[in-house]
């Protein structure tokens, strides 16, 4: 079991649920949150509660964070082996895509969420519009909401439904079937392909909207008594704050949690820092229990054998700090101006390795050296029987795998062929590439994952820069530029594979030996 | 050795991930696969990504399979299912047959289902012409055509389609046949793949008829708005399916716009079939007395047992390895409370 304290940020039901799922395995959970009347049920008093506060630095690794929290004019200092972001997700009200604007009639889907929880009889309403997924994409959450209202709606309060949309977003657990009761229930649902709805916002707030049944060419209107305007889920700018803080890769929308494979289901690129519900930006409802269960998982498995090999930096920094600035998993620290490997935090990709200009950062197998020595010398051959020497550099989570799978279907290499197996593209050198052309190589491919696939984020791009940058230098210099290449290609891809690499031999077959060998 | 031993039944994406999740906390899996080969139907999907990945997950199977193979706390069992389950003291003893027919006894503390789910069979869907027509497949014959090609090619005679067709929701969203449910995977897959047919064969006109266009991925609005560039969307399901001499297939659906039936003709047609409840769910929910939902696939769990991915409803690759995840920690608990009753 993991020992030392997990810091929860939140206050939600997932907070909650968090919170509790931990306390019953005896783990020790601190809770931090913006709500300043947050408050557990009395069987978690173990639990430390700071209501009021913020996160507003932290520093360390996975089992050592040393965090500083903010509220009330007081800061609070602690120390966590691991954190976790619970934080709800914002709501932003759709109005002006359909040039509306909130008033007692058209108001949003949150709005009427909280009418239904309360005391509201819609005594005066015999007709609601629901207007969602028209001008951007809905997704099943929202439709999930719309439809539990509209059936609320219709069948306790005699209210007339219509729900206006173009894709009905039902891709989430029960959501067909629910439609499906929803429409027993009476609610009519329009849907708009090649038109649109004309909406007409009068002056006295009310609202007639003008468009044309697709199914039977009609024109039709409808004057609701209320319109319900749909909402995107956004991160909440507290979730932005964190993302900064902690140094995390944000997705498109800015949730702390990338958009990125290897982050599935609750990870993000720091080790002992994860993100529960709507902080991982679900796209339908997720069973909470769930996300909650995984989150336990995960912090059960952190204290796990971790035999990864770790880098080291060596005699001879020049303290550029460049490792510094490119770890993607945060693994290194400053100390007394030098950087400092934290290994519990270290993936091993050896992006620093890559980029350290005086050449001191370890990882074992990616000295340069060793590299060289795995590509066979020989004397560059001439004329017909000249057999290229490739170098592969591929990377240990796609390309290499997809060697391995193209081996066992069948498929054969070209002979002079030589795989050299990387952590990752972003750990392949300026230095990697040189030894290998001056190791007699005719040719070099790098093989990277797919952009928005790399396991440390950016070490895709770092390859395909340095083969830019390379590539540059060639032409300069007047050698074929066409001896170094890079590709994407995912672990399953076999076929690419054999490929990508007969055709690299094939080019190099034409372009002759190389003569930057020795 | 471990000191608790959990057996997972099913060996794809949800199994293969509950089991990694447990053997690397110290638990003893045994991971029985009815099949010949670990890694289930998601295994013989496709890496769809065009200039960058599109998330569709493919690539994680193998990344699973890879981890489970080399796991020490795991063993593999293939070609073999479980024929009997008896519970006595806290531990299940489950009876499992090779196809072979030798069969041996297995001692457990808990057990993970992770049995996945059923491809719907369009032949039951006459009028589409499927096994009737070499040129009607199924987006998971297209995957795993991708897969193994490359490129998409006709059955028929291995030319390059220059017009195809996917039909959407084939089995899925479906009251005649009580399939009242969206697969939820379907449209990814299809448009996924066509925006990679464009890439690789960019002269191929693509067209997918659908009800509605359900969305996935976190850039599924950037992502759309480009298929929509690419790929011809149609609101429709077609209705009848005729093969041409020429082995095209003419295909009939209802034009709103113009108000009248059309025909056309495609080079080949794709059914997207729709995710159904797993072939042995009833037989196994009658050996584990275990319930299921009034669609058809498991609940979440009983007493011991807990089921894991896509035998418990539609998900996607993401949603398996969550819920795979959860379905772990339970079982983790669940030992945990059940080594705290036997140390008194």
């Amino acid at each position: 079991m993991l020992s030392g304290k997990t810091l929860i940020l939140g206050s939600g039901p997932y907070a909650r649920d968090m919170a509790a799922s931990l306390l019953d395995r005896g783990d020790k959970v601190m809770i931090a949150t913006e709500d300043d009347t947050f408050d557990l049920p009395s069987e978690a008093e173990q639990a430390e509660i700071f209501t009021g506060t913020k996160l507003t630095s932290c520093r360390g690794s996975v089992g050592d964070f040393a965090f500083t929290l903010s509220g009330n004019g007081e800061k609070i200092y602690g120390t966590a082996a691991s954190l976790v972001i619970a934080e709800e997700a914002g709501r932003k009200a759709n109005f002006s895509h359909y040039g509306l604007s909130r008033s007692d009639r058209i108001i949003s889907l949150s709005d009427l969420v909280k009418l239904l929880a309360g005391e509201e009889t819609f005594s005066h309403v015999r007709k609601i519009v629901f207007l969602t997924g028209l001008k951007i994409e809905s997704n099943p959450i929202v439709l999930e909401e719309i439809m539990e209202a509209s059936l609320r709606l219709q069948s306790d309060f005699k209210v007339q439904t219509y729900v206006l949309t173009k894709n009905l977003k039902v891709a989430g657990n029960g959501l067909e079937a629910l439609y499906r009761r929803t429409r027993e229930a009476g609610t009519v649902y329009i849907k708009f392909t090649d038109t649109m709805p004309e909406i007409r916002q009068e002056e006295d707030g009310s609202l007639i909207l003008l468009f044309t049944d697709e199914i039977m060419r009609e024109k039709l209107s409808l004057r609701p008594d209320m319109t319900v305007v749909d909402e995107r889920v956004l991160p909440s700018e507290y979730m932005g704050e964190l993302a900064e803080i902690l140094g995390l890769d944000t997705d498109e929308k800015g949730f702390p949690q990338s958009d990125n494979v290897h982050r599935i289901p609750v990870f993000t690129n720091r080790k002992g820092i994860l993100v529960a519900g709507e902080s991982g930006n679900m796209l339908s409802p997720v069973n909470l229990p769930a996300d909650v269960g995984n989150v336990a998982l995960r912090l059960r498995a952190e204290k796990a054998d971790d035999s990864l090999d770790k880098a080291d930096i060596g005699p001879g920094c020049a303290r550029c700090l460049s490792c510094y600035r490119v770890c993607p998993y945060r693994a290194i620290r400053i100390i007394r101006n030098k950087p400092e490997i934290m290994p519990p935090a270290c993936e091993g990709c050896g992006l620093c390795a890559a980029i350290c200009p005086a050449c001191v950062i370890m990882l074992a197998g990616l000295a340069h050296k060793e590299v060289s020595e795995e590509i066979p010398a020989s004397v560059p051959q001439k004329g017909e029987n000249f057999i290229p020497h490739i170098v592969a550099f591929c990377c240990s989570r796609s390309a290499a795998r997809a060697e391995e799978l193209a081996a066992e279907a069948g498929y054969t290499f070209p002979r002079g062929l030589k795989i050299v197996e990387v952590p990752c593209a972003g750990s392949i050198s300026h230095d990697h590439i040189f030894s290998a052309f001056r190791n007699n190589a005719d040719g070099v491919l790098m093989l990277t994952c797919h952009e928005g696939n790399c396991h440390s984020e950016y070490g895709n791009i770092y390859a395909k820069n340095r083969a830019e940058q390379i590539g540059d230098f060639f032409s300069e210099a007047g050698f074929e530029t066409e001896r170094l290449l890079v590709k994407t290609l995912a672990s399953n891809m076999a076929k690419e594979f054999a490929d990508t690499v007969s055709c690299f031999e094939k080019q190099i077959s034409e372009l002759g030996p190389s003569r930057l060998g020795k | 050795m471990p000191d608790k031993n959990v057996l997972v039944i099913g060996g794809g994406v949800a199994g293969l991930s509950a089991a990694i999740d447990l053997a690397r906390l110290g638990v003893g899996v045994e991971l029985v696969e009815k099949a010949d080969a670990l890694g289930g139907h998601a295994r013989q999907f496709s890496c769809k990504a065009t200039e960058k990945c599109v998330r569709c997950g493919a690539c994680v199977v193998e990344e699973k399979l890879r981890d489970a193979l080399e796991h020490s706390n795991i063993s593999v069992s293939l070609n073999s299912e479980i024929q009997k389950l008896t519970k006595s003291g806290g531990r299940f003893s489950a009876e499992l047959q090779k196809k072979d027919g030798e069969s041996r006894t297995s001692e457990t503390d808990a057990i993970i289902l992770a049995t996945g789910f059923r491809a719907f069979d369009p032949e039951n869907k006459k009028p589409y012409g499927y096994k009737l027509f070499d040129n009607v497949i199924t987006n998971l014959e297209l995957e795993r055509m991708l897969r193994e090609k490359s490129i998409v090619s006709r059955p028929s005679d291995q030319q390059m389609p220059k017009k195809i067709a996917f039909v959407q929701c084939v089995g899925s969203r479906d009251s005649k046949l009580g399939n009242l449910w969206c697969s939820k995977i379907c449209c990814g897959s299809a448009l996924r793949m066509a925006r990679l047919i464009k890439m690789r064969q960019a002269e191929t006109e693509i067209t997918f008829f659908h009800i509605d266009v359900q969305t996935f991925g976190r850039d599924f609005q950037t992502f759309y708005e480009a298929a929509q560039n690419e790929v011809r969307m149609v609101r429709a399901i077609p209705g009848d399916v005729f093969k041409t001499d020429d082995d095209g297939l003419k295909v009939s659906c209802f034009d709103n716009s113009a108000q009248e039936n059309v025909d056309e003709i495609f080079d080949l047609l794709v059914l997207s079939v729709g995710i159904t409840p797993g072939r042995d769910t009833k037989n196994l929910s009658a050996l584990l007395n275990l319930k299921t939902t009034d669609t058809g696939f498991f609940e979440a769990s009983q007493e011991g047992i807990f089921t894991a991915g896509a035998a418990l409803g539609p998900m996607s690759i993401a949603e398996a390895v969550a819920s795979a995840g959860y379905a772990a920690c339970e079982a983790l608990n669940y030992l945990d409370i059940q080594k705290n009753w036997e140390l008194g």
